[in-house]
Order: structure tokens, then sequence, then C-alpha cells
């Protein structure tokens, strides 16, 4: 099995030299930290990594959970996790001192989180999941609701979840079901079914907390009308006990891969005894849940990112030690087989993969601290960054989620037959990542999400802003010779993208939404494509810049690889956006017309 | 009580060695370093004495000043203090005048009790600790399994061939700790944070009253070179007597082995 799943030199490249994570630290609300802390915890995420979670990467895959009388066993590994991970303050590391956190950068935790979720991805959700459930409590709930559930569940004793999906309301939220009833007692009373809750019930923790959407008696139809509430598996009791509260596990699904966590299927109210407690105000609940919706999407991009870095490091330790053919200028039949890395095709397939891996990662830590700078930055810049995370928010979902599946594909492909089978994991990473498209809304809606809201958010300022940034990093990457023709062709990218956009805008105008938004999806690979050419300037730039005074063998090869892959990417991946904008730009709306008919045989 | 607790700061032991450009020792440049292995269990050790006797751990090593923070690790997963030897001299000392140094601290902080771990796994020296043991004229049970304390009295497990033992050691005394002896925790969050308030002095030979000229080593190293990786098959060809003559002849010439 392959050890390295993560670089911490990249890691420490994008933290320290690309986004400069220390400046953070003289904000208010960070000033308590420093470089040295962060290098520490990232140490100890990376010793957790490698010592508790990547050993159980496998096992956790094989013996998936199961459902037994109402409970599911988990691996027991979980159970150690959590604990290590609520004595070790990981759980509550975000929040504030006041709630019990440590108030560390998202941008620092993000990193700690990839390294987490490339040494095994199932494990790292539960603690993960805590974290959003318990920042829901913290942002919006009483201090009642705060001081009964919140020290728990950062002591990794409880388990969080996000409990929105019903069988009727998947895409569409607005259509859930799941009712409250309000009583005089402080509480409502719950009764409906939730599908696909992560990590719902099971026997690593003594207690589940479900931040789960309902709809309150009489309450309007539509978005406007759902509510958040905090429905507890077991309720605290007026003593200081714990007793059931209705909600019952009725099933798991057996899942393609992602299997060391499971997803359950929860009743409530069967014997009109579940009681909900409301979270904020009635009927804020989805405006709550999209408030948390940026950094849980972000986290999605996150995942996919850490199991594509897994697969990348994997399939790169295989192709340095498997001999197989000659270089092709060879003349020598008797010659000794090259280790295949050798072959031009090997290092394409390579490429792909850091190019996809880095670049997501890149994205992802670049949002992280806009999170950061939204949530503690000065005042008079949070609007504009809080824009642009808004539109950042779908490609960062999207581009990892999709493009990381390609890129773990490419990783299995560079083991040949050895890629398909269990020996290596990268079928298991293959299986995992298909995954991250479909939660916290599908590729197709992130697609709706970008073309048909942010772009058109406050008369496009969102996307200005991006445009801005981009043409701003260009500017910067200028004066580097190496990147020259990637100025040009991005400037160029960029002039077509406004185009491209103005025409489907013309379409919005003109009342033609179907028309506008039919390939919304395309439009979000677009700009996907985009934003990561922007991201790999980016490093580039930095990248030349260090390249100029350093003597360091080894911190040379580190720059002119970043270099290599920048150029890989407007060579490879770049040039995409023509054929792109040759689709977008004909809305001739062949899909929109199409009649579902002609779908028969 | 007083605990002390020697460290040293090595490379990973999974990092990919290189011999330097003047063969004489191990490239740095690209190496990972971390706090020795053992090490980590004799602060952990530590830890758990404080927890269940209190008292104050006293952290060491001796180094460059890149060893800071492997003693900031160690004020992370639980002791009060650290003190780095550090500064002219340093580099050039041998394992006796690094016991030498480490002794006066020992003496210094007037410690009940000094763990380390049983062997740095750089040069595998298992020096220190023993030497130090002998210069204070101290009591020392090496590569311990167990250990309690009651009263001035600890007693420990070491494993030996084919069995264990058990021994009563009086206070002040050396312990080198072995893996089994516990499980190192990941340090905290709230105590990483905690590390960089806690004081770790700086001190020198000269303030300890030592001449490096008299305690530099005097082992020089010849030249050093990397264990053979790959075992090098190679298949004879020809009739036997042709495969017995090259035998001979590469156990004679390649390999000096006749
Ligand atoms: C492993 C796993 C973990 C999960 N964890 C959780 C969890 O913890 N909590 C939770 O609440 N949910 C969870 N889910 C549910 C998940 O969020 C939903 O599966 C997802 O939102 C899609 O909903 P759906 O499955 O009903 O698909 P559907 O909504 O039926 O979508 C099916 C297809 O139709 C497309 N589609 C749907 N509507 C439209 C439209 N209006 N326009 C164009 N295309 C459309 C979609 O893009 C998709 O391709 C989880 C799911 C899985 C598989």
């Amino acid at each position: 099995m392959a050890e390295i799943f993560v670089s911490m030199r990249n890691l420490n490249f994008l933290l320290y030299e690309v986004l400069n994570t220390e400046s953070l630290c003289t904000l208010p609300y960070f000033s308590d930290h420093d470089r040295d802390i962060f290098d520490m915890i990232l140490e100890t995420g990376l010793a957790l990594a490698s010592e508790e979670l990547y050993p159980a990467l496998a096992s956790m895959d094989k013996k998936a959970p199961v459902l037994e009388s109402g409970s599911v066993r988990v691996s027991p590994v979980v159970r150690e996790l959590l604990q290590a991970c609520g004595e070790g303050g990981w759980i509550g590391a975000g929040a504030s001192f006041q709630h019990g956190g440590q108030q560390l950068p998202d941008t620092l935790l993000s990193a700690v989180r990839l390294i987490l979720g490339a040494a095994n991805y199932s494990a790292s959700v539960y603690p993960v999941l805590s974290t959003g459930a318990a920042q829901l409590i913290c942002s919006f709930g009483s201090q009642e609701l705060i001081d009964a559930y919140v020290p728990n569940m950062f002591a990794g004793l409880w388990q969080g979840t996000m409990a929105m999906t019903e069988p009727h309301a998947g895409s569409s939220l607005t259509d859930l079901k799941t009712r409250a009833t309000p009583t005089k007692r402080g509480y409502y009373l719950l009764a409906g079914q939730k599908i696909f809750i992560s990590c719902g019930e099971h026997d690593g923790v003594e207690n589940v907390v479900n931040l789960m959407l309902a709809r309150i008696e009489g309450a309007p139809a539509g978005v406007k009308g759902i509510s958040l509430f905090v429905v507890p598996k077991l309720r605290p009791t007026t003593g200081s006990g714990l007793e059931p509260n209705d909600v019952v596990c009725t099933g798991i699904y057996h899942k393609l891969g992602y299997r060391g966590a499971p997803i359950t299927q929860l009743e409530m109210g069967e014997h009109s005894d579940c009681r909900a407690w409301l979270v904020g105000e009635e009927n804020h609940g989805l405006r709550y849940m999209f408030q948390m919706m940026n950094e849980a999407r972000v986290g999605v991009g996150l995942g996919a990112t850490a199991i594509a870095t897994a697969a990348y490091y994997a399939s790169l330790e295989y192709t340095k030690e498997r001999h197989q053919g000659r270089p092709i200028m060879a003349k020598e039949p008797t010659a000794p087989q090259v280790p295949i890395i050798e072959h031009a095709d090997v290092k394409r397939m390579l490429l792909f993969q850091r190019a996809v891996v880095e670049g997501s990662l890149s994205l992802i830590m670049y949002c992280s601290k806009l999170i950061d700078q939204v949530h503690a930055g000065p005042e008079e810049g949070r609007e504009r960054h809080a824009l642009l995370l808004d539109f950042l928010t779908p490609i960062a979902k999207t581009y990892p989620s999709e493009m990381g599946i390609l890129a773990v594909s490419t990783g299995l492909q560079c083991l040949g037959g050895y890629g398909y089978c269990d020996e290596f994991p990268l079928e298991q990473y293959y299986r995992d990542a298909r995954i991250h498209p479909i939660h916290e809304g599908t590729t197709g809606i992130q697609g709706m999400d970008l073309l048909g809201r942010k772009v058109t958010m406050k008369n496009g300022a969102a996307f200005k802003l991006f445009l801005g940034k981009v043409q701003q990093s260009i500017e910067n990457a200028k004066k580097h010779e190496a990147l020259q023709a990637e100025c040009t062709q991005l400037s160029d990218a960029l002039v077509q993208l406004q185009n491209v956009t103005g025409e489907l805008l013309n379409l919005a105008a003109a009342g033609k939404t179907d028309l506008f938004l039919a390939d919304a999806t395309l439009y979000l690979e677009y700009v996907g494509i985009i934003t990561m050419a922007w991201q790999w300037l980016l490093q580039a730039t930095v990248a030349e810049a260090a390249l100029a005074n350093c003597d360091d063998e080894a911190d040379k090869n580190f720059y002119l690889g970043k270099r290599t892959t920048c150029h890989y990417f407007f060579r490879y991946e770049l040039p995409k956006c023509s054929a792109l904008a040759t689709r977008l730009l004909q809305t001739d709306g062949l899909t929109v017309k199409m009649d579902v008919g002609l779908f028969e045989d | 009580m007083k605990i002390v607790v020697l460290i040293k700061r090595v490379p990973d032991t999974a990092s990919v060695f290189q011999i330097n450009d003047a063969q004489d020792g191990i490239d740095t440049s690209r190496l990972k370093f971390v706090m020795g292995p053992y090490d980590e269990h004799a602060v952990q050790e530590a830890v758990n004495l404080k927890v269940a006797k209190d008292g104050e751990i006293v952290v060491v090593t001796l180094g460059g000043p890149d060893a800071k923070d492997k003693l900031l690790t160690a004020l992370a997963m639980g002791a009060d203090r650290a003190v780095l030897i550090t500064g002219d001299g340093v580099d050039s000392l041998g394992h006796r005048g690094i016991a030498e140094a480490l002794a006066a601290i020992v003496r210094e902080e007037s410690a009940d009790i000094v763990f380390a771990g049983k062997q740095a796994v750089d040069d595998d020296g298992s020096q220190i600790p023993e030497r130090i043991a002998e210069i204070l004229g101290w009591s020392h049970a090496s590569v311990i399994t167990r250990f309690s304390l009651d009263g001035a009295t600890a007693t420990v497990d070491r494993e030996i061939e084919g069995g264990q033992l058990t021994l009563e050691v009086p206070l002040p005394a050396i312990f080198t700790t072995e893996k089994g002896i516990n499980k190192p925790a990941y340090p905290k969050l709230p105590n990483i944070m905690k590390a960089k308030k806690k004081p770790m002095d700086e001190t020198s030979l000269e303030s300890l009253r030592l001449s490096a000229t008299d305690l530099c080593n005097k082992v020089s190293i010849g030249q050093m070179s990397l264990p053979r990786q790959e075992r090098l098959t190679r298949i004879l060809e020809g009739d036997n007597n042709t495969q017995v003559a090259e035998l001979v002849r590469i156990l004679k010439e390649d390999e000096k082995a006749l």
C-alpha cells in the first residue's frame, strides 16, 4: 500500500507562500496564534492521519457499517477517532473561545481536513459533521441549546448531523414534508422521515444530534416555510440523564464507496413523542442552512481534492517502481525496461492529476481564506470577500468533485491491471470519489446556482469582482518571462467569458429563462476551467518569484514542477474552453426543445 | 518532584537518506526532523507521572536553534519548562561531552527522576543516559516497559531475552523508555497554544562551566556510505566449468569474500 497520501511541502507552499496565512494572525480574532502554532497543528494532524486514519482506510471499506436492531455498528476506529478529536479540541477548533473553541482560522483547518481526508475520507467525515452541526447551533441557537448540546459535540461524545433530505425532497428541499407541531412546553413535536443522513446513527458515540429541517404546521409553502430544529436521538432529561426521543434508524444504504460512514434513514415521531427544539426563528431554517452552505460546499470540494490527492501520490509511487517497456527512441530490444514514469504518456497522466489536485487545493484554500476574511477580517472588506466567496463556491464544490473523479481514474490507469484490483487503494479511491458531485447539491444544481444566481446577483457585482481578481493576477504574472504566453491566453479567455456570459444574459433579459439555464452545467464547467487557470497562474507567479533567488535544489525542483504543471494546464486543459464556448454561444435549446418521447427506444 | 526529560531532534526514519558531498555525514538539507520516537514515550511517561503524583517537568535538549520546535512539541505534550543547551561548541561534542552537558543541567535542576528514550534513532548510540547516570553516580534502568513510583522507590519492568526483569530503583535515578511503556498522546490544541507561553531557557557550555575543547569529539568519521539497497542477483551463464570459474572470480574480486 502507498504510504504517502499528501504533500506537506505543497500545503506549506499554499499556506505560507501563496496565501500568507500568518497575516491572518494580525486580525484581533486570530491574534493568539502564530506560525509556530500552525506548524505544530499541521504536524499533529499529520501524525493523527498517518497513525490512526490511514491504517484503517481499507478495513473501513471492507467492513462497512451494519444495522442491528436500530443501532448501526461502525468500525471501532470511529469511537477512538472521535474521542481523540474531542479531547484534542479538533472538533471545535474553529469556534470562538466563548463557545469552547480555539478560534483557529479556516485556512489552517482546511489544510488539516485535507490531511485527514486524504488519509481516510470516511473516517474524517464524522468529526467534520459534528463541527458543522455545532456551528449552526452556536451561530443561530439560544444559549440553552448551546449549553445543552455543543460541549458534548465538541468533546466527540455526541455526533452532529445535517438532516435535510427526504424521499420526495432531494435537490428540491422546498418540498420537504417533515412536520413540526408547536407545544406549550418550549419544544415542537416532530413527525416525518429523512433519508441519506450521514452518520445519523452509530455506536461510536453516546448520542446523535440532528440539525433537521422541517415545516411548522401552517407555515407558508416553499422556501419561506422551512425551519431548523435540533432533534436529538436521546434527549436530555431534567436531571442529567438522557431518554429516547422517538427517532429511529430504520435503514442504512449500501453504497458504491465512502463505505466507512453510514447513511441512514430516520423515522421521527412514530409514537408522537419526538421533541424538536427550534434553532433561531421560525421559517428561517433554509436561510440559516444556506449561511453554512458555502462552507459545507467548499468542504465537499476539499473532500474530493483529498481523495484525488491520495490517489495521485499512490500512483506516483507506483510509476517510479513499475518497470515496463523501453524508451521509444531506444533501439536495443534487450536493454532493461524502464520505470513507466519515463514514458511521455505516463508523465501526461501524472501531470493531469497534479494539475487537478493542486489547482483544486489552491482554489479551496483561497476560498477558506475568504471565509476567514468574511468572518474576522476588517469590516470594510467583508462584503467584497463575501461576494467573491459566493461566486466561487459552486466552482470550488464542483470542479474538484467532477475532475477529481477523472483524476482518480487516471491515477488508477497509471497502475494498469493492478489499479483495478484491491491490493492497491486506487479502486477504493475511485469508488469513494464518486459521491462528491452528488451530495450538498448536485452538479446540476451548482450550475444553476452559478449562472442563475451568482452571475446575476447584485447587478453582476460578484462576477465583476471575479473578473477583476483574475485580471489583477494576470498583471502580477506579466513580469515573469516563463508566464508570458499564459498571461495572453488567460486574458483572451476572460474576453471570451464576458462575451459568452453577455449572450446568455441576453436570453435571460428576453425572458427565455429555460434557454438561459439549459446548459448551466456546461457554463459551470467552462468557468471552472478558467478559475483553475487563474489559480495555476497565481501559484506559478509565486513559484517564479521564488525561483529567482533559490539555491536549494529541492526547492528549485518543487518550483520548476509548479511551472511545468501550470504550463500543462494552460496547454492541455484551458483550450477545452473554446469547445465549451462554442456550444454555449449556440443557444439553440436542443435539450429544452427535445420531446421526452424521443427517448423511447 | 522534579522530572527532567531528555529529548533529541532526529531525522524522521521514513525520510530518504543521502550522504553529503564530503562523504562524512548525512545530507540533512532534505530531511524532515522529528522528536526521537522513544523520547516521545519518555515525555509521555513524565506527563503520566505528573498527573499521578504532581511535580514539574523540565524538558532538555542540546543542539542548534532548530531544536526549539521539538522542545515546543514536548511543552505541548505537557512539559512545564524547556532548556536548550546551544551556542559555541555544542556541534563538536562527542557522547562524553553531551552527557557532561546534560548532566550539568540535571544537577542544576536538582532533578529527582530523569526520563529519556532508550536510544536516538539517528546514531543509535544508547550512550547518553547511561553516561549521565555514571557521571552523577545515580541508579539507572534502561529499556523499561513499565514504571511505577512508591515514595522514593520506583518499580520498573525491563524486557530481557526470554523474559522480563522487575527492578526496584531508589531515586534519584535515570530511566530510558521502550515503546510499549505508554501511548504518547497527540498534543491537544489548547496545549499547543499554551506551549509558546511556557518558559524556554537557553544556556551554553560556557555558562555550564564546561570546556568545548576538553569535551570535543575525539572520534572522526573517515567515510560514510549508504548500505547497498538492492539484492544484486546475477545469473551466471555457460557450462558448469565456466560458471564455477566466474563464481570464484566474483567471490574473490568483486565481493572479496574469499
Ligand atoms: C453518501 C451520501 C451522503 C448524504 N448525506 C446527506 C446528509 O448528511 N444529509 C442530507 O440531508 N442529505 C444527504 N444526502 C442526500 C444528498 O444531498 C442528495 O442525494 C442530493 O441532494 C440529491 O438529491 P436526490 O438524491 O433526491 O436526487 P434528485 O434531486 O432526485 O436528483 C437526481 C438528478 O436530477 C437532477 N435534478 C434534480 N432537480 C433538478 C432540476 N430542478 N433541474 C435540473 N436537474 C435536476 C440532479 O442534478 C440529479 O442529477 C447524502 C447522499 C449521499 C448519496
